[in-house]
């Protein structure tokens, strides 16, 4: 099988020959190609190297075009700070929407506009062409939550909900109309399967989770679909309280981060919802060793149950040792899922997968 | 100790106006401001962060409370400087050069700011410089450093290197936090101290204080 197989094989509940890794990989990858993260962010033939490089010399079985929250905001007119070897950053105090009045009929530039979004679309369809059917191709784009926080201000956003309930809605609106013209792009490009990054989405709860960001998150969910997509929902951070309704929008993947246990997090999303993950990426992948990395992976692999993709939490940190993160995908090209989807034992140990 | 319930409850519930509202009324019936941060912002905030680490209140709860906590502080403040009381325990905050995420940080300032101290905050992509330059001017008895990227936490060595080379690293007590920093790199850089929760970081401040 390939790499692009056998993810497409677990996100359709089919065999696959062993477990599939996509651990995320963004200044890492850089760094196993000897470039400043700056160069990596602003220019898609050199993520495509980087990733490729990086895929080839690990074994991972797919490639992405995460880079940094700043693509859509600085299509946008947000002002950015660049620097050399790390990744971009938005300058909250100059929000784009610091004044919510400036949002209503603002426009949204044209996503070929020689800008960030272009070059991320161009990315998508480079590592298509490179990786042939070889390797999975993941695009990207901001969730409403994460995006609204880029464009308004994470600090303002946090507050909005409670001073001003209607400018959510309307912010919320703008940025998933963005996100699903964004992805659409990005899957007519070549790409396998859309990753939404909503980080900000783990600081608000459950109430306002459900209240807010759940109804927005499904529609650009469904958008993606629609328009032939898969979707990797990739939420930062301490996600245990909104694991259940994670698990409800309907995405093909959904990454858990490391605070919240495997365990639960299987639990919690049903046995049918593909997970990846969770190992802490600090404190387990870099600051651990090759054996502590396959016991952990063992434990992952007792919990995480039939759809189960191995990965870190989160983007796995630039020093971290090789032989580490060798150890990661070792573990998953030497074992299975518990009980995988086309095992007699089926999902819960009961029925067969269709 | 005098306690105005009107100004609790309104932290709790993230009122900045009732909070403010509140505050002029414990002030016009002669409430001293010492009384009421430490009667009712402190047990507020405390109570704050409680419900914080317990996942019944999150950010946006956080946010609000501190918000509501500071519209009150805003009253007292002119009061207390015009008749010379100080809070005990000064601390300089800061997100360290290169980093520009500050909600962390905020959280933990306010915190601090609602457990009755007094919190200098220097924002975000605070160089080593200006940290030595904070120390030696406000002369504060902690500096607090946050990093939510594996890639800006060296600045938080050489800010520590930097307040030694300056002579003043012996002045204050350093605490680390931010979502990859853990107590291992804390003991790697020779900080006092890491928290990985902002309620954490204000039982770590009193620790430190008590103890010093």
């Amino acid at each position: 099988m390939t790499g692009r197989d056998r993810v497409l094989a677990v996100l359709n509940r089919q065999a696959s020959d062993r477990l599939p890794c996509m651990p995320i990989t963004m200044m890492f990858a850089a760094d196993v190609l000897g470039v400043p993260y700056g160069q990596y962010a602003r220019d898609h033939r050199v993520m495509a190297d980087a990733q490729l490089k990086t895929a080839e010399m690990f074994g991972l079985d797919y490639v992405s075009t995460i880079s940094d929250p700043a693509r859509e905001a600085a299509d946008l007119g947000a002002k950015i700070k660049w620097y050399d070897d790390q990744p971009p950053a938005i300058i909250e105090e100059d929000a784009l929407f610091t004044d919510k009045k400036l949002l209503a009929g603002f426009k949204a530039p044209d996503l070929f506009s020689a800008g960030r979004m272009e070059d991320r679309i161009r990315g998508v369809e480079l590592l298509r062409r490179r990786a042939g059917r070889d390797l999975l191709v993941e695009g990207w784009v901001e969730g409403p939550c994460a995006e609204a926080a880029d464009l308004r201000g994470i600090n303002h956003l946090m507050t909005d909900f409670s001073d001003d309930p209607a400018f959510i809605q309307d912010i919320f609106e703008f940025t998933v109309e963005l996100a699903t013209r964004f992805a659409a792009a990005q899957i007519e490009a070549g790409a396998d399967i859309i990753g939404i990054g909503d980080a900000a989405a783990s600081l608000v709860g459950p109430r306002i989770y459900n209240e807010f960001v759940w109804p927005w998150e499904k529609k650009l969910v469904d958008s993606i679909h629609a328009n032939g997509g898969r979707v990797r929902l990739h939420i930062c951070g301490n996600t245990r309280r909104i694991v259940e309704p994670m698990g409800r929008l309907g995405c093909e993947m959904v990454d858990i981060d490391f605070p919240v246990p495997m365990e639960q997090a299987r639990a919690q999303a049903g046995p049918r919802q593909t997970l990846a993950g969770n190992m802490d990426p600090v404190r387990g992948l870099r600051n651990g060793s090759p054996e502590t990395i396959l016991q952990s992976l063992e434990e992952l692999r007792q919990q995480a149950g039939a759809q189960w993709i191995v990965a870190a939490g989160c983007e796995v940190v630039r020093d971290t040792p090789h032989d580490n993160l060798h150890a990661m995908v070792t573990f998953a090209q030497t074992h299975t899922a518990l009980n995988p989807a086309g095992s007699t034992a089926g999902l819960d140990g009961k029925e067969e997968i269709p | 100790m005098a306690k105005s319930e009107e100004l609790y409850n309104a932290i709790l519930e993230g009122n900045a106006k009732r909070a403010h509202a509140a505050t002029e009324a414990a002030l016009a019936a002669g409430v001293p401001p010492m009384d009421l941060i430490a009667g009712s912002m402190v047990p507020a905030m405390d109570e704050v962060g409680r419900l914080f680490e317990a996942e019944e209140y999150f950010v946006p709860e956080l946010l609000l409370a501190g918000r509501a906590m500071k519209s009150a502080l805003e009253l007292l403040r002119p009061l207390m400087t015009a008749s010379g009381e100080k809070l005990a325990t000064r601390i300089v905050i800061g997100t360290v050069k290169g980093d520009l995420h500050d909600i962390g940080k905020n959280i933990v300032g306010s915190m601090l700011e609602g457990s009755g101290f007094e919190v200098i905050d220097l924002g975000t992509d605070v160089s080593p410089e200006k940290f030595v330059a904070a120390v030696k001017e406000r002369e504060p008895q902690v500096v607090c450093m946050s990093a939510l990227l594996t890639v800006t936490m060296p600045a938080m060595k050489t800010t520590i290197e930097a307040l030694t080379n300056a002579g003043v690293r012996t002045n204050v007590k350093v605490l680390i936090g931010g979502a990859p920093v853990t107590s291992q790199y804390a003991k790697e850089i020779g900080a006092d101290g890491y928290s990985e929760s902002a309620s954490g970081a204000v039982g770590l401040v009193r620790n430190l204080i008590a103890a010093a």
